[in-house]
C-alpha cells in the first residue's frame, strides 16, 4: 500500500512570471521541458534495470504481466485517446504536474528502503532530476499564467502506516511504480510535443497553418 | 374398378424397387472427403462393398495398378503430395461406381508466425500471421486480443486474410497487450502467443515520395524532400524524425543523417557528376522502432558542362522533377532560417527562367547565416 509525505511538494516557490519586453513566451522553457522528460526516460531505463534486478524474478523478467492490482494510489497515465487529445493546455499541464508530484514521493519512499548503497545513490539522483522536470512544468505553468496546482485540504497525501503486507506485495508496487513512471514519461513528451506546436514562435504562416487546423 | 388397382400397385411396387436398387448400388452423391498425413500409409475401402468383392480402383479417370488392391481394398503406402485425388472404385464386370473418395493429403500446422505492428499510432494497430510451412490442406486461424483482462475485437482486413486490426481505446497504458492464435486443420492443431507493451509495437511506414533534384549552380549539392507516411494519422501531435541514407551507385559505403524535424534536406558534400541512390526511414520522435526504407530516389548533381553527355541526359530530367515538386508535400515546415544549411525554403518550387533563378539565389544567399 502506497502511502507518502508529500507536504513540502505542495509548496514549491511559485516561479514569478516574467513580463520582460521581447519575451520569447513559454516556447524555450516548454522546449526544455520536453528535452528533461527524455533525459529522464534514458536515466529512467538503466535505473529500472537495474531496481528490478535488485527485486529478483519474475520482476525482471521481459515477459513479466501481471494484473494491476493494488498501487491504487498511483497516478496513471492511462487516458481515453479523445479525452487526452481535447485536454486544454492548462488540464494537459496540471495532470503531469500532480502525476510527478506523487511520483516523486513514492520515488523518495523507494528510496528510504533501497537495500544498496548503489541503488540509493542512482535513485537520489534520479529523484534530483525529477524534481528538476517538476520545477521545469511549474516554470511554463507560470509562463501562461496558469496557477500550480494546490492540495485540497483533506486530500494531502501523508504516511499512514498500513497493515504490513507482504514482502512480494511490496515489489509488486515498485514494480507498478517504476511502469508508471516510465509510461508517464512517454506520455508527457507527447503532451509537451502538442504543447510546443500550438506554441510555436510567431511567424505568420505558421500562424495560418495553425489556425487553419483549428488550433 | 379392380384394373386400376393392381397396376397402380405395382407402379409402387416397382418404383419402391428402383429407389431400393439405387441405393444399394449408386454411391453418394458426393465423394467421401478424406484427410491424411504426408508419409503415412492408408487403407481406402470400396464403400460397403465386401473385402472379396471383385472391384477396379481409378484415381482421376485413371485406372490403378491391381497390386496395390488388398481384396476391394485400395493400400497406399508412404503418402506424397501427388497421391492427393478423387479416387473411385467400380464393381470389376458391370463398372458401376461404387464409391468415390476426395484423397487430400496434407501436414498438421506447425506453430504460428504471429506478429504485431502499429503503423497507425494512436489509432491502433494491426496482427498478422502465417505458418512457418504449407499444410497443403485448408487451415483456419482464431486470433484473441486481451488487454489485461479485457477482451478487444480484432476485426478483420477486407484485402488480407491473415491479417486483423485492434483500435486502442486508451493511451498510455501500462498494462500488457496479449494476442493469442489458433490454427487448426483436419490433421493437428496449433498456437501460439506474443504479449507486448503499446509503445514497443510503434513502426511507423516508410516515408513516401521522395524526391531528390540536383540543384542549379551547386555542383555538390542535392536537395531532398519527402512526406510523412500517409498513414501515419497525427503527425502534429506525434511528430516523426527522419533518417537518410544516401551513396554514389559506384560505392558501397552509406552516408547517414538524421533529422529530427522537417521533410527535407539538402545534401551538400556529393561528389561531382556521380548519380546518388538516396533513401529516407521515419520513426516516432519518442516510441517504437524504424520505419523500412523508402523506395529509392535517384538523382545526380547539377554539372556545368552543356557537351557533357550526362547534363544533356540531365536537362529534360531536371525539368521533369522540378515540375513534379510544385505542390509543396503538406507536412513540409516552413523552412527556419536558424536551422543547419537547409538553404531558402527547400520546398518553394524552382523556376526554370534563369532571372528568377538568380532571384531566389539572391535572396537565399541572405537568409544563409
Amino acid at each position: 500500500m502506497l502511502a507518502c509525505l508529500c507536504a513540502v511538494l505542495w509548496h514549491l516557490p511559485a516561479v514569478p512570471a516574467h513580463n520582460r519586453t521581447g519575451d520569447p513566451g513559454p516556447g524555450p522553457s516548454i522546449q526544455k521541458t520536453y528535452d528533461l522528460t527524455r533525459y529522464l526516460e534514458h536515466q529512467l531505463r538503466s535505473l529500472a534495470g537495474t531496481y528490478l534486478n535488485y527485486l529478483g524474478p519474475p520482476f525482471n523478467e521481459p515477459d513479466f504481466n501481471p494484473p494491476r492490482l493494488g498501487a491504487e494510489t498511483l497516478p496513471r497515465a492511462t487516458v481515453n485517446l479523445e479525452v487526452w487529445r481535447s485536454l486544454n493546455d492548462r488540464l494537459r499541464l496540471t495532470q503531469n504536474y500532480e502525476a510527478y508530484s506523487h511520483l516523486l514521493c513514492y520515488l523518495r519512499g523507494l528510496n528510504r528502503q533501497a537495500a544498496t548503497a548503489e541503488l540509493r545513490r542512482s535513485l537520489a539522483h534520479f529523484c534530483t532530476s525529477l524534481q528538476g522536470l517538476l520545477g521545469s512544468i511549474a516554470g511554463v505553468m507560470a509562463a501562461l499564467g496558469y496557477p500550480l496546482p494546490q492540495p485540497l485540504p483533506g486530500t494531502e497525501p501523508t504516511w499512514t502506516p498500513g497493515p504490513a503486507h507482504s514482502d512480494f506485495l511490496q515489489k509488486m508496487d515498485d514494480f507498478w511504480l517504476l511502469k508508471e513512471l516510465q509510461t508517464w514519461l512517454w506520455r508527457s513528451a507527447k503532451d509537451f510535443n502538442r504543447l510546443k506546436k500550438k506554441m510555436q514562435p510567431p511567424a505568420a504562416a505558421v500562424t495560418l497553418h495553425l489556425e487553419a487546423h483549428g488550433f | 374398378m379392380a384394373a386400376p388397382v393392381p397396376w397402380a400397385c405395382c407402379a409402387v411396387l416397382a418404383a419402391a424397387a428402383a429407389v431400393v436398387y439405387a441405393q444399394r448400388h449408386s454411391p453418394q452423391e458426393t465423394p467421401h472427403v478424406q484427410y491424411e498425413r504426408l508419409g503415412s500409409d492408408v487403407t481406402l475401402p470400396c464403400g460397403t462393398a465386401n473385402w472379396d468383392a471383385a472391384v477396379t480402383w481409378r484415381v482421376n479417370g485413371t485406372d490403378l495398378a491391381p497390386d496395390l488392391l488388398n481384396g476391394s481394398q485400395l493400400v497406399l503406402r508412404g503418402l506424397e503430395l501427388g497421391h492427393s485425388g478423387l479416387y473411385a472404385c467400380f464393381h470389376r464386370d458391370s463398372w458401376h461406381l461404387r464409391h468415390q473418395v476426395l484423397l487430400n493429403v496434407g501436414l498438421p500446422p506447425r506453430e504460428p508466425v504471429l506478429s504485431c505492428r502499429s503503423n497507425t499510432y494512436p489509432k491502433g494497430f494491426y496482427c498478422s500471421w502465417h505458418l512457418p510451412t504449407p499444410t497443403y490442406i485448408p487451415n483456419t486461424f482464431n486470433v484473441t486480443v486481451l488487454h489485461g483482462s479485457k477482451i478487444m475485437v480484432c476485426e478483420k482486413d477486407p484485402a488480407l486474410k491473415n491479417r486483423c486490426h485492434i483500435r486502442y481505446m486508451h493511451l498510455f497504458s501500462t498494462v500488457k497487450y496479449k494476442v493469442s492464435i489458433s490454427v487448426s486443420n483436419a490433421l493437428g492443431h496449433n498456437a501460439t502467443a506474443i504479449t507486448f507493451d503499446e509503445f514497443t509495437i510503434v513502426k511507423p511506414d516508410p516515408p513516401e515520395n521522395v524526391v531528390a533534384r540536383p540543384v542549379p549552380s551547386n555542383p555538390r549539392r542535392l536537395e531532398v524532400t519527402w512526406q510523412t507516411p500517409s498513414t501515419w494519422p497525427d503527425p502534429e501531435s506525434f511528430p516523426l524524425k527522419f533518417f537518410l541514407r544516401y551513396r554514389p551507385l559506384i560505392l558501397d559505403q552509406w552516408q547517414h543523417v538524421e533529422l529530427s524535424d522537417g521533410t527535407a534536406h539538402t545534401i551538400t558534400d556529393a561528389y561531382a557528376g556521380k548519380e546518388y541512390i538516396i533513401q529516407v526511414a521515419a520513426k516516432d520522435n519518442e516510441i517504437g522502432t524504424w520505419s523500412d526504407w523508402s523506395v529509392a530516389a535517384h538523382a545526380t548533381p547539377w554539372t556545368e558542362e552543356p557537351r557533357h553527355l550526362t547534363t544533356e541526359a540531365q536537362a529534360p530530367e531536371t525539368t521533369a522533377s522540378t515540375t513534379s515538386s510544385l505542390a509543396p508535400p503538406p507536412t513540409t515546415k516552413i523552412c527556419d532560417p536558424g536551422e543547419l544549411g537547409s538553404g531558402g525554403g527547400p520546398s518553394a518550387p524552382f523556376f526554370i527562367s534563369v532571372l528568377v533563378t538568380l532571384a531566389l539565389a539572391a535572396a537565399a544567399g541572405s537568409l544563409l547565416i
